[in-house]
């Protein structure tokens, strides 16, 4: 089916989310204006004005009542997801590089960037506490010693955070204890993305490595690793179907060097189990910078490069094709 | 010595204490000039050797010179009023290798000894006329000997009692040629990747309906520091090391020798796999000539040394060898030298003179080199095929207007193709030694060597010829010309009875390279590097295009040793990304993609030659139906057991993951108390699914403005 485009970004998508019940999608770009779109028919909803930089990550709450994003003008916000207004804006001293809402919605955190002499660190507040957001002191900092963190998100059920690092490096963060309870360091390239299963009982790896591996989320045990010939940038786990999708593409400064005609800016769909790839979705003609799937599983979502998301409903021969075994 | 050592010692501690007492007392005092003469009753113990050792050693001896001179024996005897023509004659003989600063011919009873000395000015030159001039041919009765005057030192201090050298254990690699035992006739490659950290060899896994992941044979970091190379006829894997050469072979690949050659770059085997020759642009430290070696490769022995000349502007390989091995040969600015192995010196003791001599090559079956020399003040360009060691010329063909010549034979040896530039202008640059030339066109002079008398004929091109490739064992040749974008192929076959004639021409194609098929019939024509990879198969029984696809920015093609595939490759030294290697069938159906992290080269490890007789070749051909049925079987049975596996493989995966699901959704509903705890007790967890069961459409009106228009009623 033909993809609806969204196109209301001037440069190119950082991350994209739906909501709880899919009827919305989040994007973020590298222009200052993350949006909101219906993503049954691809209206843009409104947008959320306030930073001066690029925004690199967003998050909606699980009851679609606030927004999170955190940009590379030093700043994180919480808005009001309705109205667009601004609640509160958490300064910090480098980029925000990665945030998320916690499992209740009741904490939130994000992490930011080794530099300018300042340490990569995860920040956690408690959205309930007014003066700790007034006061800009968080509930806990989390020092990450070793390599920058690159994506983050929240464990389940708010024990822990788990830490894609620069060097390849996935991690738990305790969250009342700042400690590092378990490292596993299967990619050897900066990791791009990651995100959990419909469940949470398994995360998905995105790694420039040009493979994205699948790991157990309690234990970060490695269970299946898909390889493609492009640095990967997003992946993501199928909440109905056992397939995840890949997107990604070369290097926005390699870019001139390769073909298009190859495709290598497909999103590309492997068979979570048998790491064997079945299907391309191409369109985009930058690489992709971020892939969803409807929390239903019917349609996913990518951003790429190029400014735009495209948004996909799946053919009802997607839900037919059957692996022989 | 290690009493002076202990003097020096005691004496330097007492000098310090003194200076630390001169400094008490400095400070307290005027300093006093301290005394530097010694002591009345001191004696000198520092030997000589110990305070300027270095420069005693470049301290002359008396037998510095010795190695500069050379003694010649079997001189003629003549009386004194011939002595002067003969040392005009020596002088002439070995001067070549040479200024020859003093001569002395003994003389007794007014006629010379039949023996002389003769001095030059450096060892090198000395040991360059012993090894070219031992053995010279005077004449019938005078073949001189020549040794250095050094070497009578050591050869008189040789023991009398003779030690038989200890036997060298003998060290079984087992079976070089194992990988020719499969019966599938899998073929073996070498490939180079993670930038040429790492090297394996694999094994091509690929029948014709079944793909199968190659296998790895053996992997080894660092194997080689440059690249590798296999020998002719695949026995053997060289890798290249800062100390010289190493060889591998064998089912595990172990080593079978090295050869010490420091900073070697390039080598060259002998097509019969007897003799290495290696090359290292090292500057030469010792007096033995050293850049390039001639090895045996089997016993490890150096051979030969020779100079490298840089004057000459010489292509490696340098020494081009016969197919049999018996001969080798390398030309320089007015000489072709050929050399013997089985005396590893000059054919018949001396180099034919070709004056100009441009380059030449063997023919590949036969011992017969082809030369050609340009123009040369109102005498014509020349190509002339002569016979080794006979050097009887067999076939001379004049050219004009020659530019540059290339020569390409073909495989069996029946033909060899003579690619002429021709100008129809040349001007004479007067600064430089050189001409330029305009109006370049270009022929093909095509000598069919199996005939008598060696007949020529004549293909000519207007354009500018961009490849050119003979059929390995066939009657065909292909060869791309045109400018870009406007190139063509054209293919020629030659007629059993001397005809050439055109087969067709391909026009308007990206190509700049043709590879043909080792077996001949199939040709792969591709646009690397630049032309972005496009390829092309091209059956030339019929004629037909098979395939016209690509592969992006391919920067090699490389024929398996049986025909049957095609590898091409993006090679990290030519590209930056994507990096891999692809396999074809002969047909340009794409195989198997290998992309591979900084991948390097891949080199199909060569087959030797069939040891069927052209008899038995024939027969098989004629009942190729009754093979070809067999072989169908068979592949069909391994397509369905590779699918079978493939189908148990994932069964078991699915079971495994089935395990793990079941375990993860009781976890899951076992949590669920805690979930609707954190979510103010609403449950969320199937909300996907529910949402649609839900989903109602609803229909919302507005009233948004009323417009009222008069229509006019007329």
């Amino acid at each position: 089916m033909k993809p609806i485009m969204l196109h209301g970004h001037e440069r190119s998508i950082t991350q994209i989310k739906y909501n709880l019940e899919g009827d919305l999608i989040f994007t973020c770009a590298k222009d200052s204006q993350p949006n909101v779109w219906y993503s049954i028919n691809g209206e843009r909803l409104g947008s959320y004005r306030g930073h001066n930089g690029a925004v690199w990550c967003i998050d909606v709450s699980w009851d679609t009542t606030q927004v999170l994003t955190g940009s590379a003008d030093n700043t994180c916000r919480l808005w009001d997801c309705e109205t667009g207004k601004e609640l509160a804006v958490l300064e910090t001293l480098t980029a925000v590089r990665s945030c998320g809402f916690s499992y209740s919605g009741r904490t939130l955190m994000y992490s930011t960037d080794k530099t300018m002499g300042h340490p990569c660190e995860i920040h956690i507040y408690d959205v309930r506490d007014s003066t700790q957001v007034s006061n800009q002191s968080p509930a806990m900092v989390i020092p990450s010693e070793s390599s920058k963190i690159t994506a983050a998100i929240w464990g389940p059920y708010e024990e822990y955070i788990i830490t894609g690092h620069e060097n390849g490096e996935i991690c738990h963060f305790d969250v009342k204890t700042c400690e590092k309870l378990i490292s596993v360091k299967e990619h050897n390239k900066p990791i791009n993305d990651i995100q959990a299963s419909k469940d949470m009982s398994m995360v998905i790896s995105a790694s420039k490595d040009f493979t994205a591996k699948l790991f157990e989320t309690a234990t970060l045990r490695h269970m299946k690793t898909y390889k493609t010939d492009r640095p990967v940038n997003s992946a993501a786990i199928s909440p109905v179907m056992d397939h995840v999708v890949l997107g990604g593409g070369q290097e926005a400064m390699d870019v001139t060097t390769t073909s298009t005609r190859i495709g290598k800016f497909d999103a590309k769909f492997f068979h979570l189990v048998f790491e064997e790839e079945f299907g391309r979705v191409k369109g985009h003609f930058g690489p992709i910078n971020s892939v969803a799937f409807h929390p239903d599983g019917k349609s996913y979502s990518s951003g790429g490069e190029d400014g735009y998301v495209r948004v996909h409903t799946f053919d009802p021969e997607y839900f037919d094709f059957r692996f022989e075994y | 010595m290690a009493a002076d050592k202990g003097d020096q010692g005691s004496r330097k501690a007492k000098r310090s204490e003194s200076s630390v007492e001169n400094h008490i007392i400095g400070s307290d005092e005027e300093e006093e000039e301290p005394d530097f003469s010694d002591p009345e009753d001191f004696v000198d113990d520092i030997k000589e050797e110990e305070l300027l050792g270095d420069l005693l050693k470049q301290r002359p001896k008396e037998t510095d010179g010795i190695d500069n001179v050379v003694v010649v024996d079997n001189v003629p005897v003549v009386g004194p009023d011939r002595v002067a023509k003969l040392q005009n004659v020596i002088k002439k003989i070995f001067e070549k290798f040479g200024k020859i600063v003093t001569e002395h011919y003994p003389m007794e009873d007014g006629k010379t000894k039949g023996y002389i000395f003769l001095e030059y000015t450096s060892p090198i030159h000395a040991q360059e006329a012993v090894l070219n001039t031992n053995g010279y041919k005077l004449d019938k009765t005078h073949t001189f000997a020549v040794n250095l005057l050094s070497d009578f030192d050591k050869y008189e201090n040789v023991p009398d009692e003779w030690e038989p050298p200890a036997p060298k254990p003998y060290h079984d690699v087992g079976n070089l040629r194992y990988w020719l035992l499969d019966p599938d006739c899998i073929d073996q490659y070498s490939i180079i990747y993670e930038g040429g950290e790492k090297t394996a060899i694999m094994q091509n896994c690929i029948y014709l309906n079944s793909v199968r992941e190659p296998v790895i044979i053996e992997e080894r970091p660092r194997w080689t520091e440059t690249y590798v190379r296999w020998s002719p006829q695949g026995n053997y894997l060289a890798t290249f090391h800062q100390k010289g050469i190493a060889l591998w072979g064998g089912e595990r690949f172990d080593q079978i020798m090295r050869y010490s050659h420091p900073g070697v770059q390039l080598i060259d085997f002998s097509p019969c796999e007897r003799y290495l020759v290696t090359f290292s642009p090292l500057p030469e430290k010792s007096e033995e000539p050293q850049a390039i070696i001639i090895w045996d490769l089997r016993t490890g022995h150096k051979k030969r040394g020779f100079h490298c000349e840089t004057t000459t502007q010489a292509t490696w390989p340098i020494f081009k060898w016969s197919q049999d091995g018996e001969y080798f040969a390398r030309h320089t600015t007015d000489t072709l030298s050929v050399y013997e192995t089985s005396t590893f010196r000059l054919l018949e003791n001396k180099s034919l003179r070709i004056s100009a001599i441009k380059d030449f090559s063997w023919c590949p079956s036969d011992n017969i080199i082809a030369y050609w020399v340009p123009e040369q003040e109102n005498v014509p360009a020349r190509v002339t095929l002569i016979q080794i060691p006979s050097r009887k010329e067999i076939c001379v063909r004049n050219l004009f207007n020659v530019a540059d010549c290339r020569m390409h034979w073909q495989k069996n040896g029946d033909y060899l193709c003579v690619k002429v530039d021709r100008y129809s202008k040349a001007k004479k640059i007067e600064d430089k030694d050189a001409v330029k030339y305009s109006g370049i066109y270009y022929n093909f002079e095509l000598f069919r060597i199996r005939e008598k008398q060696i007949p020529v004929d004549k293909v000519e091109c207007k354009e500018n010829v961009l490849a050119f490739a003979w059929e390995p064992n066939g009657h065909k040749f292909a060869y791309i010309h045109g400018e870009s974008p406007r190139i063509s192929v054209s293919f020629y076959n030659i007629r059993p009875g001397g005809k050439v004639e055109q087969m067709k021409v391909l026009e308007r194609r990206s190509a700049n390279h043709l590879f043909w098929s080792p077996m001949g019939q199939f040709v792969v024509l591709a646009g690397l590097r630049n032309m972005n990879g496009v390829l092309e198969f091209v059956d030339t029984a019929d004629m037909t295009v098979m395939a016209q696809t690509e592969h992006f920015m391919a920067t090699d093609v490389e024929w398996d040793p049986t025909g049957r595939y095609v590898a091409t490759g993006v090679s990290w030294w030519g590209h930056k990304v994507d990096n891999a290697y692809w396999i074809w069938s002969f047909q340009g159906r794409l195989l198997s993609k290998q992309p591979m992290e900084r991948f390097c080269q891949l080199l199909w490890r060569p087959r030797p030659l069939s040891v069927l007789t052209p008899e038995e070749i024939k027969e098989i051909k004629k009942n190729l139906k009754k093979y070809s049925q067999k072989f169908e079987a068979q592949d069909r049975l391994r397509q369905s057991t590779v699918s079978t596996e493939l189908i148990q493989k994932r069964r078991q995966l699915i079971e495994e993951y089935e395990k793990f699901r079941t375990q993860r959704e009781e976890e899951f509903h076992h949590f669920k108390p805690r979930r609707l705890a954190l979510r103010n007790g609403i449950d969320t967890d199937d909300l996907g699914n529910r949402a649609e069961e839900e989903y109602e459409e609803e229909i919302v009106e507005f009233l948004l403005k009323v417009e009222e228009t008069l229509i006019d009623e007329e």
